[in-house]
């Protein structure tokens, strides 16, 4: 069947009418251009040209003060030999895979909680609660989380030494600290994959549930073979920007350790940073920008690639 | 519907519309708002002069231009308080100015940026010095050497001192007298400081840390290295200044003294220097220190104020942080760092730097002295949030309501110790601090990380200042 809408054929009409209406559709394109006009503008002079100006400024020695100068190639093999770039790297994709990993489990696992289990007029009440971390701004939260977990005078340990267990050096040993700051990280976090997967559950048809535990299926194989597989396009944007989000990830390790001890916890944006901003070396943070770029380009595709295996659409 | 009509109503409607709009329009631009001009730099009117935004309160700061205005009626001054963390931050702030086209006339510059500035981007204030000599005799004379000293660059002066603070001990005396000990006296050493802090930690409880420190180029592990005759850097001066030391000093203060220091060659691997961080490391092993934490100690007024701090290393400006927090001033005292094998004090201090992209020069250097005046500098000081780099300024009045009762400390720190110098601060200093705090974590992270990290901080050290060069 073919809808009227969806015939393009053109119709026998008198030979006034046809310009006025090229007329009129020129008249919608000119307005959606104008609708479009500040977001395309926006983007091109805030996404655009600061992206393809990094990628220029990473073949340029460049320290504010003075004139740029040609590097070629300079920037970039100094960061491949950089141990600090190379290290930054490596915490990064840890803290990525830890952070996310934790973040979707505690959320699904909160959600499905909610879902299920919670009466409906406690339901709204946890959601904001879970949410609010997300609105307040991270460095406000790495202060106080600083202090909560300072070795000597912190409420973490003060609570873990009424259960027997000794003063951890959360911040200031290299095993403890990068958990430290994924922990702090996770909890302001989470809200979103959480809120995410609440909208995902509510769009799960109930029959398919009923007529599954009328087939006998359990709880487990319930979740595993009916709300998972659902489920998926919703993991998959949760999962996106939620790497995307870890692999620049700067306040939490910049203002709770300062990427220390050593560089136990010193990530790839926070290289940048002080390239950049403390070094005055801005040809050299442009190239390990280009680079994280690049990495999360790859990372990405790569999740896009693998959702048309194991994502699902209704 | 007549044409006839239609003009005129639409004539009228037009009007009414176009004189609302005028009117809206003369509303809006009599009203006192922000446009693009306001961004300091893209005016030529004004003399800008960047500020760190928390040094200095926003009355005083208001007093300062106030009275500049006052004194040069058709100067326009405008100060811009730039809130950063650190030094380190507030001088990416200014890069960042700089380098978006809006660079100040006159920026506040600490011995962290000292050398950086001059070498770059500050202009030397020697034949201004020299030509406005009578009227700076008096500036001079009460102020130590040793600060000016800090201030100069390959035997150029750069900035006047406005404020300086040296690492002292601060005591709680309360931890002091639940441990049954006096206020230790000037001339106590590394032992009676270990001595003091196992006495604190025995009646402390388990919330006590009997020292604890903020890992950091000022008062950091600097303050112990200076103590035992070593830096990371090795230190060397510049020749020259001498034109600045006979103009203005007199013969015993002039001897040693040269045309800046210079920090060069990396001897972070030198014995001096391990001992230190064995030291340090026996410290934290034995619970009587807390383990280097990065940032800025804000947190430490707090526990120091309320007895889970037995000692830690600060300045003068803490007299004013304690006293904000609550703390009376007897509650606290404080003694000059102990000795090691010198009793040499490190310190950091701060002045006016004026920048060669300026285009009033000569009104910015009027600012510059106006800016170490003493009466201005009494007005900028009220609060006790620094050491005044002037020694006059430093007596009983002024420590009568925060305390300490050992106040002399603070200016005797130069006075009593002339070899007490500045913080390493080279051009690169921010590389060097970031490489020092880095390596610093790492070697106490762990009881036997001191001689690995030490290797590694000196290799670092190598490279990066081989890359300024």
């Amino acid at each position: 069947m073919t809808t009227p809408v969806l015939d393009r054929r053109p119709t026998p009409t008198s030979s006034a009418t046809a310009p006025r209406r090229s007329l009129k559709d020129r008249g919608t394109r000119l307005l959606a251009a104008l609708f479009l006009a500040p977001t395309l503008v926006g983007v091109l002079v805030f996404t655009v040209v600061p992206i393809v100006g990094s990628v220029v400024l990473s073949f340029f020695h460049w320290d504010v003060i003075g004139t740029p100068r040609f590097a070629g190639t300079d920037n970039y093999t100094q960061v491949f030999t950089d141990d600090t770039v190379l290290v930054s790297f490596t915490n990064t994709l840890i803290f990525m895979v830890f952070a996310v990993a934790l973040q979707l489990l505690l959320a699904l696992a909160l959600a499905l909680t909610l879902t299920n289990r919670m009466p409906s007029w406690l339901r709204s009440t946890f959601r904001s609660a879970f949410f609010f971390p997300l609105i307040l701004s991270a460095a406000s939260i790495s202060v106080v989380m600083k202090y909560l977990f300072n070795q000597d005078f912190g409420v973490v340990n003060w609570l873990l030494g009424h259960v027997g267990i000794a003063p951890v050096p959360w911040l200031t040993s290299e095993h403890s600290a990068m958990a430290a700051v994924i922990l702090v990280y996770v909890w302001q976090q989470f809200g979103f994959s959480f809120l995410l997967f609440v909208g995902g559950l509510n769009t799960i048809p109930k029959e398919i549930h009923e007529a599954s535990s009328l087939d006998g299926a359990s709880g487990l194989r319930k979740h595993l073979s009916i709300t998972l597989p659902l489920l998926s396009p919703t993991l998959l944007v949760a999962s996106v920007v939620g790497i995307i989000n870890a692999l620049q990830v700067f306040e939490q390790p910049y203002v709770l350790t300062d990427g220390g001890p050593g560089d136990a916890t010193r990530t790839v944006v926070m290289v940048i940073y002080q390239s950049a901003f403390e070094q005055l070396r801005f040809g050299e943070a442009s190239a390990i920008g280009v680079l994280l770029f690049v990495l999360i380009m790859a990372v990405t595709a790569l999740q896009f690639r693998l959702s048309r295996r194991f994502v699902h659409y209704q | 519907m007549t044409d006839s009509k239609f003009p005129r109503r639409a004539l009228l409607r037009g009007a009414s519309y176009g004189a609302g709009a005028a009117a809206l329009a003369g509303v809006a631009a009599s009203w006192d708002r922000l446009t693009a001009a306001d961004v300091h730099g893209r005016d030529d009117h004004a003399l800008v002069v960047a500020t760190l935004g928390s040094a200095v309160d926003p009355a005083a700061q208001r007093a300062l231009s106030d009275g500049f205005r006052a004194l040069h009626p058709g100067l326009d001054v405008r100060l811009v308080p730039v809130q950063a963390t650190d030094w380190s931050d507030f001088f990416a702030k200014i890069l960042t100015q700089i380098a978006a086209g809006t660079a100040p006339d006159v920026v506040y510059v600490a011995t962290e940026g000292v050398q950086l500035f001059a070498q770059r981007l500050g202009v030397a204030l020697d034949d201004r010095v020299r030509r406005d000599k009578e009227e700076l005799r008096e500036y001079f004379a009460d102020v130590h050497p040793s600060l000016v000293e800090s201030m100069m660059f390959e035997g150029s002066l750069y900035q006047l001192p406005v404020e300086f603070n040296a690492a002292d001990i601060y005591l709680n005396r309360a931890v002091l007298k639940r441990s049954r000990v006096e206020v230790p006296p000037p001339d106590w050493d590394r032992d009676d400081f270990t001595a003091l802090l196992r006495t604190m930690k025995r009646g402390g409880g388990s919330g006590f840390t009997p020292y604890f420190w903020t890992n950091r180029l000022w008062g950091g592990v600097v303050p112990w290295l200076f103590a035992n005759g070593t830096n990371v850097l090795a230190e060397s001066k510049a020749p020259g200044g001498d034109w600045l030391w006979d103009t203005f000093y007199p013969p015993r203060d002039r001897r040693g003294r040269g045309g800046g220091y210079r920090w060069a060659r990396p001897q972070a691997t030198a014995d001096r220097v391990e001992e230190v961080y064995e030291y340090l490391s026996s410290l934290i092993q034995d619970r009587l220190c807390s383990r280097p934490e990065g940032g800025s100690g804000t947190n430490l007024v707090g526990v120091f104020s309320t007895g889970r701090v037995g000692v830690t290393p600060a300045g003068g400006f803490w007299a004013g942080g304690l006293h904000t927090a609550g703390m009376r001033r007897d509650a606290y005292d404080v003694q000059y760092f102990p000795r090691w094998r010198t009793q040499r004090h490190q310190f950091g201090a701060a002045g006016y730097a004026l920048l060669k992209t300026s285009k009033k020069q000569d009104e910015a250097w009027e600012f510059i002295k106006y800016s170490v005046r003493k009466d201005v500098l009494t007005q900028l000081f009220h609060a006790n949030q620094t050491t005044p780099a002037r020694r006059s300024m430093v007596h009983a009045a002024r420590y009568e309501e925060t305390g300490p009762k050992n106040w002399p400390v603070f200016y005797d720190t130069l006075d009593q110790f002339p070899a007490t110098g500045p913080i390493p601060a080279p051009p690169q200093a921010a590389e060097v601090e970031q490489l020092l705090l880095k390596h610093t974590g790492t070697a106490l992270a762990d009881a036997r990380g001191v001689r690995p990290a030490l290797r590694h901080l000196q290799s670092d050290l190598e490279k990066a200042m081989e890359r300024a060069t």
